[in-house]
């Protein structure tokens, strides 16, 4: 049977940059994808860079933002991880980082932006506090319901139609083995250490095994007799028409769902977190397989927070708008290391793993090779092992 | 001339729509795209490279005649868009 | 209009009429939707209300689609939404929920019956030169001559493989235009015998037949040349149509009319989920029905050429029968009576598509199709070229992956150009399986700003 260093289940972003990092230090890779590469969330997400404390960990009171704020650690790296990301694979990515606004429209946001500044100065993120006026000398795309932005000089945003492949053939280059259409049916712990994975012709042996799985990620979990607290959630995302220049920055709000930015090739990207109706199975559960379905206040919605920040916004044709299928975690974090009873079994999964995954993907290939993994600590599967206590 | 209106029927009230600045004869009833191509202003939009495009389908489905409306800066199709006295539009988007 | 509809109606062609005939005077909320502001399909385009037209498609093919025309105009308790573009088609928990983009914003309307009858759209053949201005579907300049009663050329060149196109050239000449010539890429024997293994098909359809002949006798007054063997290769000219490259030689033109066949409207069953299947050799998705044209989602019938490309006569004997079913559906009729109503209509239906599926034979592109050049622009909206394309299906991966990969696809039309030259490639690799692409929201492009007031 074939065997290799390390077998990772999932042909995303996390997933591919995890292969390119091991097979560039050596290590044997084999990545299996059930679909295409890059066909989940790694491409169907809006490309946000995204530094600043995203609001989903700011609308569910004080506690679970404080927590939270512990990923701006995190971000910090993911700054630098970002900026050397197109020299590394030598590859262009359609990477921008003119800076990022997160605006307030009342004065309750504007609390809220001050509090989310001051936790992320504590952490170290260079953020500041601007008013509206000054927002819109740096934006002046904004509406004049603007009252205030935190801004950070570092977000912007990148093509996620082009990184995932780009780090799918660099890991190839570096001598990763990509197997896609290849669903993984079982994942067996072999006596003596290590892990036999097999799926639709095909079975091998590997030293330790990484889940990158996204919304699949929990399920997948399964295969090895443990529960991961992944939910997956279908995300509203929308483009408009191609248009002139007038975007530059990545635009979110801290009150209401709204990201927004503007591609090389010009569309307009209006996303934010407002949700689809997944797809169910008869009996109860989630259909991955189907596509979630769109609900029409998230639209209006959506579209709705869009204009009220960006007015010219109002006048472009939407000419796109689909469902990207992610997953959130029970504490909003994400999960990325290893199992603690069941050295070898690494996972990554739960959201932000755009702007975070290639941090991610160094981290975890490094600490498969024994490197130091206390950057992880804040987002380890530690945390949810009490889970565990009776699977293994 | 690029065209021609069949001659002996009667058509609606002569009226002006503005296409690129440029005062272009219609006639009410008349769909903006048959008003520009009976002009001779076959380009209705520019591509990325900055190529002419023409209309294609001359039923709605295409999106090849998206013109930008003046007034309020949509972009809308030319062949669905009956010609108003007026209405201003532009072939440069 | 009522909270929600007993039927919507969508497309005002053929078989929408046919449908709401069946289904009006009963007591019904009604709606018939369409994106032209007049009923009549894109095969009855009428002109403007504002033009005077004397013998407006006199034609006898179009004589019982007329009269159609007229009763359907004169229905008084059906409500007619012309000018309104449907963005969207959802299964509801009670029925089906469209959005559509009226000419008084955007409209969210309900229905417990849903018809979809959107027709449907030329091919669309990527070959050099063919996004020039001055290239279009045949249809379009169909279009321009029946309902704008406008000719939108100098000198229009037709070429492809299906006969519709002496019927247009035909129509061109009798409106004073000129044609420079029509060709079909096809040898005329091929044809001639394709209709002789079915002659009893062809009689049934005598009429048709006639129309075509009467068309080449025009023509052949009118000195415009028609050949066969004789493939289009490259449209030429600099920032508009001068001529064309074909097997006879370069052709001076200013317009070149493409006709290589019809692939479905297929975009709203597959936005709401219902299964489809391939469509006949020209490409596109057909929708899958039963004895009644109810497709796999409940609520939802089709009808017309969004069941497959068979022609006005046979859209409108499909349209019968689903307005007959959606009356049996909606207890109107007790089901012996409803397939006593049917069973002329399914007759027609049946020998309308013997005809159809003969006229496939004999249209068939399938190795006829001009061979687009690396730099050819298969995503008219995005502007992908063959070249991208082909690089980017060696890398293995569905028409979706594609789509992510290229952008081919991702513009304002959705796909709808180029999807089945995609298949048609994903197919000469072995890869016809491909399900195409997933559609998506809005069916056409729709401003933000009316959007966000549809909450």
């Amino acid at each position: 049977m074939k065997r290799v260093d390390v077998a990772i289940v999932g042909g995303g972003l996390v997933g591919c940059a995890t292969a390119w990092r091991l097979s560039t230090a050596g290590a044997s890779v084999e990545l299996i994808e059930a679909a295409d590469i890059n066909a989940g969330a790694s491409g169907q997400n809006a490309g946000s860079l995204h530094f600043q404390i995203e609001r989903r960990f700011l609308e569910n009171g004080d506690a679970l933002a404080e927590q939270a704020s512990s990923i701006v650690a995190l971000s910090r790296i993911a700054v630098e991880d970002w900026r050397g990301l197109e020299t590394a694979l030598n590859a262009d990515l359609h990477v921008s980082m003119a800076g990022g606004l997160m605006v307030a429209e009342t004065a309750d946001h504007v609390a809220l932006l001050e509090r989310k500044a001051t936790r992320e100065q504590r952490e170290g993120l260079k953020v500041r506090t601007i008013d509206g006026d000054a927002a819109r000398a740096i934006a002046p795309y904004l509406s004049a319901s603007v009252l205030a932005a935190n801004h950070s000089a570092d977000e912007g945003h990148a093509d996620p139609r082009t990184v995932t492949p780009a780090l799918a053939a660099a890991a190839r280059a570096a001598g990763a083995t990509i197997r896609t259409h290849s669903a993984v049916h079982a994942i067996g712990r072999r006596a003596g250490g290590g892990f036999t994975i097999a799926g639709n012709g095909f079975s091998l042996h590997a030293d330790q095994v990484l889940i990158a799985a996204g919304a699949w990620t929990a399920a997948l979990c399964t295969l090895a007799n443990l529960h991961m607290p992944l939910y997956p959630v279908a995300l509203l995302m929308n483009a408009t028409e191609r248009t002139a220049p007038m975007v530059p920055h990545l635009v979110q709000h801290v009150g209401r769902r709204l990201s927004l930015k503007q591609t090389h090739a010009g569309n307009l990207l209006i996303g934010g977190g407002w949700p689809s109706r997944l797809a169910q199975l008869p009996g109860g559960g989630f259909d991955l397989s189907r596509r979630a379905t769109m609900i029409p206040d998230s639209l209006s919605g959506n579209l709705r927070a869009a204009i009220d920040v960006v007015p010219a916004i109002s006048r472009l044709n939407l000419i796109r708008s689909w469902t990207g299928v992610t997953a959130i975690s029970a504490d909003q974090l994400p999960i990325v290391g290893q199992v603690p009873r069941m050295p070898g079994l690494w996972i990554a999964a739960g959201g932000s793993a755009f702007t975070l995954g290639p941090t991610f993907a160094r981290l975890v290939a490094s600490a498969m090779a024994g490197g130091p993994s206390e950057a992880l600590d804040i987002v380890s599967p530690a945390r949810f092992e009490h889970l565990n206590g009776f699977m293994g | 001339m690029s065209g021609t209106r069949i001659p002996g029927e009667t058509r609606g009230a002569a009226i002006t729509v503005i296409v690129d600045g440029a005062p272009v004869p219609a006639f009410a009833g008349e769909t903006l795209a048959t008003a520009m191509i009976a002009a001779d202003r076959t380009a209705f939009r520019h591509d990325t490279r900055r190529v002419a495009r023409g209309l294609f389908c001359n039923m709605g489905s295409c999106s090849e005649c998206l013109v930008t409306r003046v007034a309020d800066g949509r972009r809308i199709r030319a062949c669905l868009t009956e010609a108003a006295d007026g209405l201003e539009v532009r072939t440069d988007g | 209009m009522a909270d929600i509809l007993d039927v919507a109606i969508v497309g005002g062609g053929p078989a929408g009429q046919a449908a709401a005939l069946h289904l009006a005077g009963r007591g019904l909320d009604i709606a018939v939707i369409d994106e032209q502001p007049r009923p009549g399909g894109q095969i009855l385009r009428q002109p403007p209300a504002s033009f005077t037209v004397p013998g407006w498609l006199a034609g006898r093919g179009y004589a019982r689609l007329k009269h159609q025309l007229a009763r359907f105009e004169a229905l008084d308790d059906i409500r007619w939404l012309g000018g309104c573009s449907v963005l969207d088609l959802a299964p509801t928990m009670d029925g089906l929920s469209l959005l559509a983009a009226t000419p008084g914003g955007i409209s969210r309307i309900r229905a417990r019956h849903v018809l979809v009858a959107t027709g449907c759209q030329d091919l669309a053949v990527p070959l050099p030169g063919w996004t020039l201005p001055g290239v279009m579907s045949a249809g379009g300049i169909q279009a321009f001559v029946k309902s704008q009663r406008f000719i939108p050329g100098e000198r229009i060149l037709l070429a492809g493989t299906h006969p519709l196109q002496l019927i247009v050239a035909e129509q061109v000449v009798r409106a004073g235009g000129e044609v420079a010539a029509i060709l079909f890429a096809q040898p005329r024997a091929g044809m001639i015998a394709t209709a002789m293994r079915h002659p009893l098909i062809a009689l049934r359809r005598a009429p048709d037949l006639a129309a075509a002949a009467s068309a080449m006798a025009t023509l052949r007054r009118a000195g415009v040349p028609v050949r066969f063997g004789a493939p289009l290769h490259a449209i030429s000219g600099m920032d508009r149509v001068t001529g064309a490259v074909t097997g006879m030689g370069e052709i001076a033109c200013d317009t070149v009319g493409l006709c290589y066949g019809f692939v479905p409207q297929s975009a709203l069953p597959r936005m709401a989920g219902a299964r489809m299947h391939k469509a006949g050799p020209a490409g596109g998705w057909a929708c899958a029905h039963d004895h009644w044209l109810r497709s796999s989602v409940v609520g939802l019938s089709v009808a017309g050429e969004a069941l497959g490309v068979a022609g006005a006569a046979a859209a409108a004997a499909g349209g019968a029968i689903a307005g007959i079913g959606i009356a049996r559906d909606l207890g109107l009729f007790a089901p012996e009576q409803a397939e006593r109503m049917a069973r002329p209509h399914r007759h027609a239906f049946d020998t309308h598509r013997a005809f159809a599926a003969m006229l496939d034979s004999i249209a068939d592109p399938t190795g006829h199709l001009p061979r687009p050049d690396a730099e050819t622009l298969l995503c008219r909206c995005e502007d992908v070229s063959f070249e991208t394309i082909c690089g980017a299906i060696e890398q293995g991966g569905s028409a979706n992956a594609i789509k992510l990969a290229t952008r081919c696809g991702m513009g304002a039309c959705q796909g709808r150009n180029c999807e089945p030259a995609l298949l048609r490639l994903l197919g000469d690799v072995g890869r016809g399986d491909d399900p195409g692409f997933t559609a998506r929201f809005p069916a056409r492009p729709v401003a933000i700003g009316d959007l966000a007031e549809s909450g």
